[in-house]
């Protein structure tokens, strides 16, 4: 719990100034507010990293300077806990994490992006991290075919509609931590092959093909499916403008919990929705699964539903105000019970990326025995990128 | 409790201190040729500038015998008191019939590769000789054109300085062409401020630059010294009940990508040469960004950059203040004191 804690307030994100360096552009090209992408820094990430309409143009790795940036955060962290078993309380300085960025072209229709989080040892106000290739992918730019690009590597799945990674706040989405069996957040990075596409009228599909759950063994056959299909109503992406709705259809094979034993079926159902006015923006989660009975220590099937609703807003390009609610309903076969979180928090930006950020997010876990345990999660940091 | 206050306290000396000193970076060089002060003027290597050629164009330019009522000359829609432009969405040619598109200005048009809205000229040699033979512009055949000016001894001696024939066609293209190269016009504010004059915008310029380069969108198609790219793009003007009035650059590729695509117009002095876009249908630099910020025309070959912003009033007004901060000195040319006769 500690750790997924300390994770979760160092989750990393991708706000990339490799791109911003590559064309000259300030953040705000491809950044509402970093690291949450603007419609067109999300037809770039989707046009396999080359700038739509002028791919022609664009240049490798070779021809631009040294592809490589960094993001990392600093500030004054309080984190209260209650009633839990294994959480200490934070009140001090803390430096949280460091991710090492890369992206741009390998050749001209072929892009590639790529996170390194290295290992840090937790010690004086230095939040500990696991070392880890976060993100390393390759993307394959097919123009005129049904699939647009072909992913393949360890990337972002498109099944997570709302973006974990370049998410506002730094308290995670309760439903993409708790969808997944063994603990890996739903809205993990996986490792496969993705297809993804534009039609006509604003349809937008992907279909991917991945290891799935982290308790398969090393020398599992990749196991998991996913598809997802959304619409897009006027101009844009959903990100900031026009607006979006979308399904996501999941299928899986995992463990028990223990790791022992054959492997069984887990299921994801999700719909979500992306709504703008003015600088407005709302988004919203809700997804329903089910792990087959044998998957948890309980023996039974788990079934539980959630989501969150988030709403930001963007008085000018240099501030945002933030709201969310999350929600899990879980099973009574579980020792943890229903979650309930609400975030609030701004960012004001000094630069493009240079933000004060101040968060607070109380969250709540009933538990079949005993009293709820809460979270009081308080920070003020500066979160920069460079 | 005390954690929470400790907090606050932090982010508000944070805040503070980060407050004192926002300055804004300007256009970094990236793979696009940045935006920053204008080169040397681009001259095709067989037709260098010389004195003589220019002062021929300069006549050349000015005057209205060249059209076939002599009534429109090159400076009829291309005004040296409207920005080298003109101040109507579409000119009057000869017999008053108009056109269909909006003079660009010929200010700075020399960086311009290719020429006209629809680049069916690539160099100002093949554009400074279209709208003399267009029937609606000035209406006169090229032969026609050869011997007028042949009838005029002026002409025939300053052919015969600057290329040592009598009046050619290409002659008459390369004479127009050198004089519009001279039709130059840099050191704006925008360009002291980016030689290191950090006075040289107001405040709300400096803004604006940050939005042109970032949250407007612009510089994807506006980038360059002379802030254009010279491509072709759709913003969906002129589309209506699925058809577009002008069919643009299509016209010249009979791609269907191109449909309704325009060339991107030079941004340098904009604010001297309203109305806007390529048939005009724009007057402000004020609505032209509210097209913009709506995310322009819907139809089916919307370029891709194209897509609603979100601007806030002051971030719109901040970016027309960018825009005006683009206009530089103006070239000190003018007609001739006397045409050949």
């Amino acid at each position: 719990m500690v750790m997924a804690v300390l994770f979760g307030i160092a989750a990393p994100s991708a706000a990339v100034p490799v791109f911003a360096r590559k064309y000259g552009y300030n953040c705000t090209m491809c950044h509402s507010n970093f690291p949450r992408l603007n419609d067109y820094g999300q037809r770039y990430r989707l046009n396999g990293y080359r700038l739509p309409g002028r791919e022609d143009d664009d240049k490798t790795v070779l021809e631009t300077p040294a592809p490589f940036a960094m993001r990392t955060s600093a500030g004054f962290n309080s984190d209260k806990f209650k009633n839990t078993v294994d959480s200490t309380d934070v009140d001090q300085f803390q430096l949280n994490g460091l991710d090492i960025l890369s992206g741009g072209l390998i050749g001209r229709d072929v892009g590639y992006f790529m996170i390194y989080t290295p290992q840090i040892n937790g010690s004086r106000g230095v939040v500990a991290q696991d070392g880890s290739l976060e993100m390393a992918n390759v993307v394959f730019a097919l123009p005129k075919r049904m699939f647009n690009t072909v992913r393949v590597g360890r990337f972002e799945p498109a099944y997570v509609a709302i973006s974990a990674k370049r998410s506002l706040t730094f308290s995670p989405y309760e439903i993409y931590d708790v969808a997944y069996p063994a603990g890996l957040p739903f809205s993990d990075t996986q490792t496969g092959i993705e297809f993804a596409g534009a039609g006509r009228c604003g349809i937008r599909y992907a279909a991917g093909w991945v290891n799935g759950t982290s308790n398969n063994t090393d020398d599992d056959m990749p196991s998991d499916l996913y598809v997802r299909v959304a619409k897009v109503f006027g101009e844009g992406e959903g990100q900031t403008a026009g607006q979006r709705i979308g399904m996501v259809s999941y299928i899986g094979k995992a463990r028990p919990e223990s790791g022992v034993g054959s492997r069984r079926t887990v299921k994801r159902f999700g719909a979500d929705g992306s709504f703008n006015w003015t600088g407005i923006n709302l988004s919203c989660q809700y997804m329903r699964g089910r792990d087959a009975a044998g998957i948890w220590d309980t023996g039974l099937a788990y079934k539980f539903s959630g989501g969150f609703v988030e709403a930001s807003w963007l008085p000018t390009h240099m501030a945002v105000g933030f709201a969310r609610y999350d929600w899990v309903n879980r099973p009574t076969v579980d020792e943890g019970g229903d979650v309930r979180r609400w975030t609030v928090g701004g960012r004001y930006y000094f630069e493009d990326n240079l933000a004060l950020h101040v968060e607070y997010s109380d969250r709540r876990e009933d538990r079949l025995v005993g009293p709820a345990a809460t979270e009081r999660m308080f920070t003020v940091r500066l979160d920069f990128a460079f | 409790m005390k954690g929470f206050i400790f907090a606050l306290l932090f982010a508000a000396l944070i805040l503070a201190l980060c407050g004192v000193n926002q300055q804004p970076a300007g256009f970094a060089e990236g793979q696009f040729l940045a935006n920053g002060p204008l080169p040397p003027i681009p001259v095709p290597p067989d037709n260098p500038m010389t004195g003589a050629k220019i002062r021929l164009g300069q006549a050349l330019y000015f005057d209205k015998r060249l059209s076939s009522d002599n009534t429109v000359s090159c400076a009829t829609c291309h005004r040296p008191d409207a920005g080298w432009a003109d101040v109507t969405p579409v000119s009057e040619g000869v017999a008053h019939q108009k056109g269909t598109r909006n003079s660009p200005s010929v200010m700075n048009a020399g960086y311009s590769i290719p020429q006209f809205w629809d680049g069916r000229a690539v160099w100002l040699e093949k554009q400074a000789v279209g709208p003399v033979q267009n029937p609606i512009e000035m209406d006169l055949t090229m032969e026609e054109l050869l011997s007028r000016l042949n009838s005029i001894p002026g002409y025939v001696k300053m052919f015969e300085e600057a290329f040592g024939t009598k009046p050619t066609e290409e002659g008459v293209a390369r004479a127009i062409a050198s004089f519009e190269r001279t039709i130059v016009s840099g050191d704006s504010p925008f360009d002291r401020y980016m030689k290191g004059d950090k006075k040289a915008m107001s405040p709300a310029a400096i803004r604006g630059m940050m939005i042109f380069n970032g949250k407007g969108h612009c510089t994807p198609c506006h980038s360059g010294p002379a802030f254009s790219d010279y491509r072709f793009h759709n913003l969906g003007v002129g589309y209506k009940d699925g058809k577009f009035a002008d069919v643009g650059r299509y016209a010249v590729t009979n791609d269907p990508k191109d449909m309704g695509a325009f060339r991107t117009p030079i941004l340098r002095n904009v604010a001297l040469t309203p109305p806007y876009l390529h048939d005009g249908s724009e007057p402000t630099l004020e609505s032209v960004i509210e097209l913009y910020n709506k995310g322009g025309i819907p139809n089916p070959n919307l370029d891709p950059a194209m897509m609603p912003l979100h601007l806030t009033k002051r971030e719109k007004a901040d970016l027309v203040e960018f825009l005006k901060a683009l206009t530089g000195e103006l070239p000190k040319v003018g007609p001739p004191e006397k045409l050949p006769e």
